[in-house]
């Protein structure tokens, strides 16, 4: 357990351009007229940006140094659900303490956006929070799949449906359907159930490619 | 424990390893030699599971060893092993943390004695030291097997004796599987046990220092001498000048004749000899 957490710690400290990228952006970010976006918004920076290094910088180093890939994995798994935590217990403060402070008359926050907020905030950061540690799992099984074929492949067929599905009206429905699901979800069993199964999943498809990686 | 059965690599049409069966049920400081190519790299990181091999089974004791294996008990290091940039003791400090049962006495007790710089970053280092850092890791990973591949690479002389004296301790502090993988043959003599000769992604050898001692020699006279007195016997390499021979041999020695000159063979010569090439030609 020890050095799972070893590998936790070295994991989100050496992920400090993520950090310092979100700050810079949800610090400086403005815009202006009757509705703005909340700088809280570009939290979920960090959500994108993590995997990044996990994947392409911190796997061969933490090997070097003696690492198993099973402290290694799980230490990313425990590393995507505290940083979920952070990054949604940041976004929830911003709307609760900062939103309110905006002059402009509407102030939008992808809690809104998303309807979690219909289910009051306490669970609007759960959702939020399962949500950001699904983006973060998918996020790290597509970018370590792009050593291998497949991986170039799954890019294909996800630019492919992107592409496919939106300008055809039965097609959009159903993608529509899959993003009303994962992301706006009002019923925040379902939605929370639904990011809990799909992380499974992908992080189960993360434990195949990593079982393929080669150093 | 290391159990190798019949396993070959191959990269496209290429056969880096052959048909390899190997068992190391020993503890021990082996060196493996070879030629620039003999697959000495490809041989250690498939024990380490870094990669598949194309056929055959790699076990360490007894778990068998491929990239699916999420711990495999093995600890290797490359020359140009890739680290975070942090000063020298914070990466002992997290490699410390991040193994189980590293010794992190042994390794800030080797830092201090390889003079190296605890506050200065991995990447300010020289080649030698950067390599110095990843060796001390490695062996302070007390795994059951540890593989150094050409640890040595950038060492001046007097870090190569500092070095051998390194892996001498610490075998003695902790006896396991060590294997060195090595070019400079003559300096490693005394601290290694076992001596292993890759060659063309084959084993060619592996055995004792002891037994190239007591078998390795060079039989030099004229031709049909020559010929007469090494017949039967095992002739690993040939030199013909005009009409006199040496003949290297793997075998008991002939009989001291007057016609004959016997000379007990380096382990560099007998390199050579059963690698079967010089000067870049195949004899």
């Amino acid at each position: 357990m020890t050095a799972i957490f070893a590998n936790v710690k070295r994991l989100l400290a050496s992920d400090k351009i993520s950090y310092i990228i979100t700050a810079l952006v949800v610090l400086c970010a403005t815009s202006s007229g009757d509705v703005v976006l909340s700088n809280g918004n570009y939290t979920w920076l960090l959500a994108a940006f993590t995997p990044f290094f996990f994947v392409f910088y911190d796997f061969t180093k933490l090997m070097h140094l003696g690492a198993s890939k099973k402290d290694y994995y799980l230490g990313c798994l425990i590393s995507y659900g505290f940083l979920a935590f952070c990054i949604s217990l940041a976004n929830t403060l911003i709307h609760l303490l900062i939103d309110p402070l905006y002059p402009a008359k509407t102030v939008i926050n992808l809690m809104d956006v998303c309807k979690w907020t219909e289910n009051g905030i306490v669970a609007a950061g759960f959702q939020q929070m399962f949500f950001l540690l699904l983006v973060m799992v998918s996020l790290h099984l597509l970018l370590s799949m792009q050593a291998h074929w497949y991986g170039w492949l799954t890019d294909a067929v996800l630019a492919a449906i992107i592409c496919i599905f939106t300008p055809i009206a039965p097609l959009r429905g159903i993608l529509a359907g899959f993003f009303q699901v994962v992301m706006l979800n009002g019923n925040a069993v379902v939605h929370i159930g639904v990011c809990l199964l799909l992380s499974a999943a992908f992080s189960l498809g993360g434990l195949a490619v990593l079982k393929r990686k080669t150093l | 424990m290391i159990e190798l059965k019949q396993v070959t690599k191959q990269y496209g049409q290429a056969a880096v390893l052959k048909n390899i069966t190997l068992s190391i049920d020993e503890p021990g400081i082996y060196c493996l030699l070879g030629r620039n190519g003999a697959g000495k790299t490809t041989l250690l990181k498939s024990i380490a599971g870094y990669q598949n091999i194309t056929g055959g089974t790699i076990q360490v004791d007894g778990k068998a060893i491929a990239t699916s294996t999420l711990d495999t008990g093995v600890s290797y290091i490359e020359n140009f092993a890739r680290h975070f940039n942090l000063p020298v003791r914070k990466l002992l400090r997290i490699a410390s943390e991040v193994n189980p049962n590293y010794d992190y006495d042994f390794a800030s007790e080797m830092m201090e004695r390889f003079e190296l710089d605890g506050k200065k970053k991995f990447h300010h280092l020289s080649l030698g030291m950067k390599t110095m850092v990843s060796t001390i890791i490695c062996l302070a990973s007390n795994k059951s097997v540890v593989l150094l591949d050409e640890p040595v690479l950038g060492f001046d002389a007097i870090m190569r004796v500092e070095f051998y004296d390194m892996l001498a301790e610490s075998f003695q502090k902790h006896p396991r599987i060590i294997i060195v993988s090595t070019h400079i043959i003559e300096e490693i003599a005394k601290t290694i046990q076992k001596l292993i000769i890759l060659d063309k992604g084959s084993v060619r050898f592996f055995d004792t220092l002891h037994s190239i001692e007591s078998k390795a020699f060079s039989v030099s006279g004229l031709q049909k001498d020559v010929d007469a007195a090494t017949q039967g016997l095992n002739v690993i390499g040939q030199d013909t000048v005009g009409g006199l021979a040496t003949a290297y041999i793997f075998d008991d020695p002939p009989e001291q004749a007057a016609s004959l000159e016997i000379h007990p063979l380096s382990l560099q010569d007998f390199f050579i000899q059963m690698v079967g090439h010089k000067g870049g030609t195949v004899r």
